[in-house]
């Protein structure tokens, strides 16, 4: 029967041929007739565009304009006869509710806006879909981005017009450095009817403001291609390399009343998993197991395709050390004998060992060049695992491109070196693995090392302190969102196998991290969330802090708060060495303190308990009370006292002269 | 003259480098100045070294930030490197001449 369906809506049988199958399949005439008449109407939806009331302006110009002529006595179109098709007729609004619920979205994370009315009033009957309210869309955004990164699952952000887009945008910037599949929704202001002068909040080509930083940016044309264009966002986002699509229509087109097909998300998913060409697998594991000492780099695609642990098979079959470069996951368990650290200065030059690897694979990083000089220089063989193919030999020589599905990849590379592995090879693997884990060895007690500064019970405390208070603090399965750029993330022994997970950023539009944390925490409800941020970058985005709050997330905040941009100022100084900033102590753009601010206080406004801490006894204290508030369901936060550290910096630094109350001649 | 930038990075591209100025009128060389030249200098250009006045506690906490950063170094490469440049780069040296 499905069969005749797919034709008769094909027009490839008439509507005799149509009836006199399903006789023929065992229905009576009066049952055919009825499927008929069901058939019928997915059919005219299916064609609603070109054989329905064509789109005309009419009434006056302010009253919603019907797309199909609003009939409220219409019968109930009937149920589709066709799987994940779904027949829908109501207002837009509705509709994009509709198809988001059949694309998998559980939450939406917005921020309110009178022209999403209809769609507001559609949740109140779908309570399947969930209304995050996010006070700013900055951090809503962030909520959002968290929320997909830690489920794996899809969401939509959703804010008014161009005010509401471009508060998103630094947001939406960040997903798409990150390669997050983040849709973003805002209508256009202008009505469809009123549209081109210049009318509230109204700018022309809106979209256009989000293209650079989208994979994907695309209108409904008309009020019934609303679902449409939510199902190309979310295939295009989701669809590898993942990264954010916008899209948008005019704000009238929630309100008419539309006849459309609401597609559940497997009928037009692509389902993208790529394995890599086996020629280049062959010259990869060729490569691989003729080198004298190979160099794996991890990065996010193998967190993103949970192949963390094909990664350590195919580097322990190869007894082959393994490194990261900048990510925003811990890509591989560094307690593993073969972790020879993350590359401390982004250029393979940097690491300690292995000093001169003649073949060098990356599976999955992105590589962020920071520099002039290649992260992976001219020299090794350098073979390159990803499926982000566009980003590709644009920087580094690749001597073998595999382009995959990283999990798949790395599937089919462990076959291939499996099969080329003699037992003179195994005996090299086995002795190079030896080298590398004796310098594993002596890297791990180094590093412990740290605890030895002769600042580490210094109050306020160094930054290293705090970080490794909290290490020791943590759960083994703890998730550490970390937006503290100048702070260095030791002593955690991140393990995406299970163990403590990593959350960074990679986009550095700031703000991020109290967002990020809380929608990581909707997401993994049983796991402990501990949010590290600077000050410069908390106050930037505190109002997650709320959410946390109102939604009951238990999230650790924990600011590092030296009153200063310390990653500016240390830069600026590069800058400009022994210039007249560093001669004066003249610094315009560094420092937050004078008056300081309070953090504790400022999460207190949004419903959140927290302190302030200045010594390290009291850090341990601290924790112990954010833990218990945890338990209980609430979340807490630390306003750590940090001393600042680095070249100009004075005990009491110099604010800019800017004094209103000398040339202020009324007091008023 | 105003940038000794010195990565071993460049080195393994096969470019020659210049030395990084580093108290090179300090008469015979503190055993330090070596660690310091092959430690830090991976990452690291000369401004820090020559904008910043401390004492050796502090310069010692400054290295052990490193640490807390990813580098691999011992406790007596830390002493002899502290040493050094509480020594050479301590409250009492001269500010470094401006570049321009």
């Amino acid at each position: 029967m499905r069969e005749l369906v797919a034709r008769y809506l094909s027009h490839s049988i008439s509507r005799r041929g149509f009836v006199n199958g399903l006789t023929k399949a065992g229905l009576t005439a009066t049952a055919a007739q009825s499927v008929l008449g069901a058939v019928t109407s997915v059919s005219l939806a299916q064609g609603a565009g070109t054989t329905t009331t064509p789109y005309t302006p009419q009434g006056n110009a302010t009253a919603p304009v019907p797309y199909l002529p609003h009939d409220a006595d219409a019968p109930a179109r009937a149920p589709s006869a066709i799987a994940g098709v779904k027949p829908f007729q109501g207002t837009g609004g509705a509709a994009f509710a509709e198809q988001l619920i059949a694309c998998g979205v559980k939450y939406v994370f917005g921020n309110s806006a009178s022209e999403d009315a209809q769609f507001y009033e559609a949740l109140v009957d779908r309570p399947q879909l969930k209304y995050v309210l996010t006070p700013h869309e900055g951090p809503g955004a962030a909520m959002a981005a968290g929320y997909i990164k830690a489920s794996g699952e899809p969401a939509v952000v959703m804010q008014a017009g161009v005010v509401g887009m471009v508060n998103a945008m630094g947001q939406i910037f960040n997903a798409w450095k990150e390669q997050t599949p983040l849709v973003v929704y805002s209508y256009r202001t202008d009505q469809s009817r009123r549209a081109g002068r210049d009318g509230f909040e109204e700018v022309a080509n809106q979209e256009q403001l989000a293209q650079p930083i989208t994979k994907y940016t695309w209108l409904a044309r008309r009020p019934d291609m609303i679902p449409e264009t939510v199902r190309r966002a979310f295939k295009a986002a989701w669809t590898p390399p993942f990264g954010p699509a916008y899209i948008s229509w005019h704000s009238d087109y929630n309100d008419d009343r539309v006849r459309t097909d609401i597609i559940a998300q497997q009928q037009f998913d692509p389902r993208m998993r790529v394995r890599p060409n086996p020629d280049e697998v062959t010259s990869a594991a060729k490569l691989l197991v003729e080198a004298r000492m190979p160099l794996l780099i991890v990065g996010d695609e193998i967190y993103k395709a949970k192949a963390a642990g094909m990664a350590v098979k195919l580097a322990e079959l190869l007894g082959m050390p393994v490194t990261q470069v900048r990510q925003l996951y811990a890509n591989f368990p560094e307690t593993h004998p073969l972790w020879v650290g993350n590359t401390p200065a982004a250029n393979l030059a940097s690491l300690t060992f292995p000093k001169n690897p003649d073949v060098v694979i990356n599976v999955g990083n992105k590589f962020q060049h920071n520099g002039a000089a290649p992260i992976v220089p001219r020299g090794p063989k350098f073979i390159d695992m990803r499926i982000d193919f566009a980003s590709m030999g644009n920087v580094m020589l690749t001597e073998v491109p595999l382009v995959a599905d990283v999990a798949l990849g790395l599937d089919d590379l462990y076959g291939a070196v499996e099969q080329l592995m003699t037992p003179a090879l195994k005996a090299k693997a086995h002795e190079r693995a030896a080298e590398v884990r004796k310098f594993a060895e002596q890297a791990r007690t180094l590093r412990a090392l740290v605890v030895n500064n002769p600042e580490w019970d210094n109050s306020p405390l160094i930054a290293d302190r705090v970080t490794y208070e909290i290490a020791k603090f943590s759960d083994p399965d703890a998730i550490i969102v970390h937006e503290a750029g100048s702070v260095a993330m030791h002593s955690f022994d991140f393990d995406p196998r299970g163990g403590r997970e990593l959350f960074f950023y990679y986009g550095s539009h700031l703000g991020s991290g109290v967002g990020t944390a809380a929608g990581v925490k909707l997401a993994r409800p049983n796991q402990q969330v501990i949010c590290l941020v600077g000050d410069g970058s908390f106050i930037f985005g505190p109002t997650a802090l709320w959410n946390m709050a109102r939604l009951e997330l238990p999230v650790i905040v924990v600011v590092y708060n030296n009153h200063a941009y310390s990653g500016p100022h240390s830069r600026v100084v590069a800058n400009v060495p022994s210039g007249r900033m560093v001669q004066t102590g003249q610094f315009v753009h560094d420092y937050l303190g004078n008056p300081d601010m309070n953090m504790a206080d400022i999460a207190r406004g949004f419903g959140v308990n927290g302190e302030v801490v200045e010594t390290p006894a009291q850090l341990r204290e601290a924790l112990a009370r954010a833990r218990a508030h945890t338990v209980d369901g609430k979340p807490y936060l630390l306003d750590v006292q940090v001393a600042r550290r680095g070249v100009g910096w004075a005990e009491k630094p110099w604010v800019p002269p800017i004094r209103l109350a000398e040339i202020r001649q009324k007091r008023v | 003259m105003k940038f000794l930038l010195l990565a071993a990075g460049l080195m393994w591209g096969g470019l020659v480098l210049a030395a990084p100025v580093l108290a090179q009128d300090a008469g015979p060389q503190h055993p330090g100045r070596a660690v310091v030249l092959s430690k830090c200098f991976q990452c690291h250009t000369d401004a820090m070294f020559r904008d910043q006045r401390q004492d050796r506690r502090a310069w010692e906490a400054t290295i052990y930030r490193m640490v807390g950063r990813g580098a691999l170094w011992t406790p007596e490469e830390i002493k002899v490197m502290a040493d050094y440049l509480g020594a050479e780069y301590g409250t009492a040296a001269k500010p470094a001449a401006s570049p321009r």
